[in-house]
């Protein structure tokens, strides 16, 4: 599995995502002179462009690698040299993932390490009220990489079960959005303002909160901007859903991937 | 090759000719219009998606950059353009609804929302909703008492803020509750003890102008105060104008409003100015 | 043990508007190790649907395909098989090497093992010169010999070859034909579908006709032949002008000296009798038969209008 990790991750490289992104990053440069734009807040400003910044490209990433990678195997059917080699299909999908999710962490880092240049700047040339918390933003992004990963694997799911790219990408792109407002949905419908709806519409947003994907969980931009205290528990509790979360999805992907017939 | 390339040229001729029109007309714009229409806030929360503290920012500065290009346009034309206050203080309320920890938001609303809307109410429950979040930051409960004593006359509430301030900031703020800023005769000493405060630790230069103009009108106001004093002292009875301190060699030189406005004495004595410390474009938007 | 052994196997498509297709209908098939099969059909046959099934990309609606032993459905069956498929396509982003070493380590090949066969193979398939470059600039008949280097590099016992010869130059194809003499004299089983007979004929030992779904024929490759034997052309040497019969049998063409006679299988002996007789020479007996692509055509044809 090792080497069809390596493969899918200089696929990725030798498509020029790499210097995709660089390019991209460049933009990077631009955020203290944006946020000195800024009254009050200047540090805190160029840590939520960067934040931002981050969280975009590696949208970006999760959505188009993820959506496309098993449907331009099927496409330039790379699937049916690669799939009459002994590699199960499990492992062919997991190593097409992990590579994925391998280049988006990667992504991650390097990005990561060029925002704590720029707010180290901002925040040498404007010192803030309260100091930054360098291990919360390394959290913060780092629990963004994690999100994105859990993106991918719903872009695999999607990707299993459709012949196009069509379904991979929008589809993500739509759970991505939805999984982003169920925890506000969640709590409309137990706070007393709710009153009004019928228990039918309430039954299934219910049910759609324990289905999709909770992403706001692992949106720890607020503490990273203003230095809010992280709770470890909480940490740990999200990393675990992150865990489990990809391995049902991985899980069921598989499943379905198995049974596919490689025309 | 030849017609690509002639076509290419007449685009681009095309483009120069189009170009000037184009940006004159983006330029005059209705402000309200290049302000923009913000949608309901729950809808943009939810397409914000984790970019919500981004799209609170970036509502902040779509109004700073309206504020500072207006006021910019003000003094270089002196054609005073009433901002649109009721916009302004939407996409903020709107801001700290995705991102209740953004402080220019709240700093903003403060700087605007009192002197030049009179919404004081609205100013400090913005704040109290700031203070929730905020709970380091000594600046909200001192905007907030400032609010309190200046413009409401709620001097309890104002001696609460200003304790919760001065806890916050470890600094001794406590000598804003001393007893003379608690009562009418205070107000110029505290307005311009609130203005420098701001003034100095303002970078954008819009707002820094605007702090300046109304700290100069307080500390002509304050000037007039004392020179009525030493009247009374001497005269041993209240002066009725302005004019009479002026000419009595009292008040030298004459005061001037930065607002264009006259000082004037009302009947107790209290100085006044017929600006009310804001230019006169305002008066339109008062509530 | 039959290196390829495959029972009843049955496979249908569903089509456009819930149309159910019959791919394959009810294949047997047994392959010996060591034995070269020629699996010919014309297009649409069911060749390509066959070998899918045989490595495990499609699912049998019905039946089984084992190699060496294996069912198809189990990923372990492929580990001693060497695949082409049809128009093969790989990570273009890769070079021939990259690749190659990547079909080694999936087939868990010692490293010092691998660098010498890759090697081998490359040279072989005269892939050398390009091995570093990207496969994405090489031509239809190079990414063809890629293929056939990364069914070669982890020497199987079996080999399954979905239209080897498709996309390659005369060069080209001597030489699959080549390698796949090799493999036969190395005591190799291939399993290679293609629908030139020409192919089959020079390196088969057996082949094996589909048409629609359905085997319609199944021998040895020297049977086909010898059955297909429907005279002789004999040339004779006469000096004479004038015209001889042999045996009722007619002049059939004269050049210079040499009269030339049409003569069918049962009048052979007949007509070899009148010549001996006569004392005239024989220079030369040209066996006419209908070739393996007459015996093809004429199967597809009679199974087709069936």
């Amino acid at each position: 599995m090792a080497s069809i990790i390596l493969i899918t991750l200089k696929g990725i490289f030798r498509d020029r995502v790499f210097q995709g992104i660089m390019v991209t990053a460049l933009a990077f440069l631009l955020i203290p002179v944006i946020a000195s734009l800024s009254m009050r807040q200047v540090t805190e400003l160029s840590l939520t462009l960067s934040l931002s910044m981050i969280s975009f490209i590696l949208l970006l990433l999760s959505v188009f690698l993820g959506g496309t990678s098993l449907w331009k195997d099927i496409e330039r059917r790379y699937t049916s040299s690669v799939l009459g080699l002994p590699l199960s299909r499990q492992r062919y999908l997991l190593g097409r993932f992990g590579g994925t999710a391998l280049f988006v962490m990667i992504a991650a880092v390097v990005l990561g390490a060029a925002a704590f240049a720029v707010v180290l700047y901002s925040s040498a040339i404007y010192p803030p009220e309260r100091p930054v918390i360098w291990s919360t933003m390394g959290l913060c992004i780092l629990f963004d990489a994690l999100k994105y990963i859990l993106l991918i694997a719903v872009a695999f799911f999607f990707s299993t079960v459709s012949t196009s790219f069509f379904l991979p990408v929008f589809g993500t792109i739509s759970i991505f959005l939805a999984g982003g407002v169920t925890q506000q949905v969640y709590e409309y419908l137990r706070s007393p303002a709710s009153k009004s709806l019928s228990p039918v519409v309430k039954q299934i947003a219910a049910g759609l909160y324990y289905l999709l994907p909770n992403f706001g969980a692992f949106d720890f931009k607020v503490n990273a901007i203003y230095g809010l205290p992280l709770h470890v528990e909480g940490l740990l509790l999200t990393l675990a859903y992150f865990v489990v979360y990809v391995g049902i999805l991985l899980s069921i992907s598989a499943a379905i991937f198995i049974r596919r017939e490689m025309r | 090759m030849r017609g690509t390339l002639s076509s290419a040229l007449v685009c681009i001729l095309l483009y120069g000719i189009l170009i000037i029109p184009f940006t004159t007309y983006l330029r005059n714009k209705p402000f309200l219009e290049k302000l923009g229409y913000v949608p309901s806030v729950t809808a943009l929360k939810s397409v914000a998606a984790d970019h919500k503290e981004m799209v609170a920012a970036s509502l902040v500065m779509k109004v700073l950059m309206y504020f500072g290009g207006l006021s910019e346009k003000s003094q270089e034309s002196q054609v005073v353009i009433p901002p649109d206050y009721k916009a302004m203080s939407r996409l903020l309320h709107g801001a700290v609804k995705l991102d209740p920890y953004n402080m220019d938001a709240y700093y903003f609303a403060q700087a605007f929302l009192t002197w030049d809307v009179k919404q004081y109410k609205i100013a400090n429950d913005l704040l109290i909703y700031g203070m929730k979040y905020r709970t380091w930051d000594w600046y909200l409960p001192f905007f907030a008492g400032f609010n309190s004593a200046f413009f409401l006359k709620e001097y309890e509430a104002a001696a609460r803020y200003y304790q919760r301030a001065g806890e916050l900031s470890g600094s001794d703020l406590s000598r804003l509750l001393a007893g003379r800023y608690m009562q009418e005769s205070g107000q110029t000493e505290l307005a311009i003890n609130y203005l420098s405060v701001m003034m100095n630790g303002e970078k954008n230069p819009a707002l820094k102008k605007n702090y300046q103009l109304r700290l100069t009108a307080f500390r002509e106001a304050r000037r007039i105060e004392l020179a009525r004093e030493r009247y009374r002292e001497v005269k041993g009875a209240m002066p009725a104008t302005v004019e009479q301190l002026v000419s009595g060699g009292f008040l030298s030189p004459p005061p001037m409003d930065p607002y264009g406005g006259e000082f004037y004495l009302e009947a107790d004595g209290k100085v006044s100015t017929t600006s009310k410390y804001a230019f006169a474009g305002v008066k339109n938007h008062k509530k | 043990m039959n290196a390829i052994q495959i029972t009843g196997l049955y496979k249908q498509f569903s089509g456009k508007r819930m149309k159910k297709i019959d791919a394959l209908k009810g294949l047997d098939l047994e392959i010996a190790p060591g034995e070269v099969f020629g699996f010919l059909g014309p297009n649409g046959a069911g060749k390509s649907t066959t070998i899918k099934l045989m490595m495990g990309l499609l699912r049998p609606t019905a039946g089984a395909a084992k190699i060496m032993g294996m069912d198809a459905g189990q990923t372990e069956s492929r580990r001693s098989v060497g695949y082409l498929p049809e128009n093969p396509a790989f990570y273009d982003y890769l070079g021939a090497e990259e690749y190659i070493a990547f079909v080694g380590s999936q087939f868990r090949m010692g490293k010092s093992l691998l660098a010498r066969r890759s090697e081998e193979v490359l040279k072989r398939l005269e892939l050398w010169d390009a091995r570093k470059r990207p496969m994405r600039g090489y031509s239809k008949g190079m990414v063809q010999r890629v293929g056939l280097a990364q069914a070669l590099v982890h020497d199987p016992d079996v080999y399954i070859l979905d239209e080897p010869m498709s996309g390659l130059d005369p060069i080209g194809r001597a030489l699959v034909k080549d390698i796949i003499l090799d493999l036969k004299r190395r005591g190799k089983c291939v399993f290679f579908s293609t629908h030139i007979t020409d192919d089959v004929e020079k390196v088969c030992d057996r082949v094996g006709v589909i048409v629609k779904g359905t085997l319609v024929a199944l021998d040895r490759v020297e049977n086909i032949l010898r059955s297909g034997v429907e005279g002789y052309l004999i040339h004779l040497k006469m000096p004479e002008t004038e015209s001889f019969s042999f045996g009722g049998i007619e002049l059939f063409r004269r050049t210079d000296s040499v009269s030339e006679y049409y003569v069918p299988c049962s009048a052979f002996n007949g007509f070899m009798g009148e010549v001996n007789r006569t004392g005239t020479d024989v220079l030369l007996v040209e066996t006419k038969r209908r070739d393996l692509e007459d015996f093809f055509l004429a199967l597809v044809k009679s199974a087709q209008g069936a």
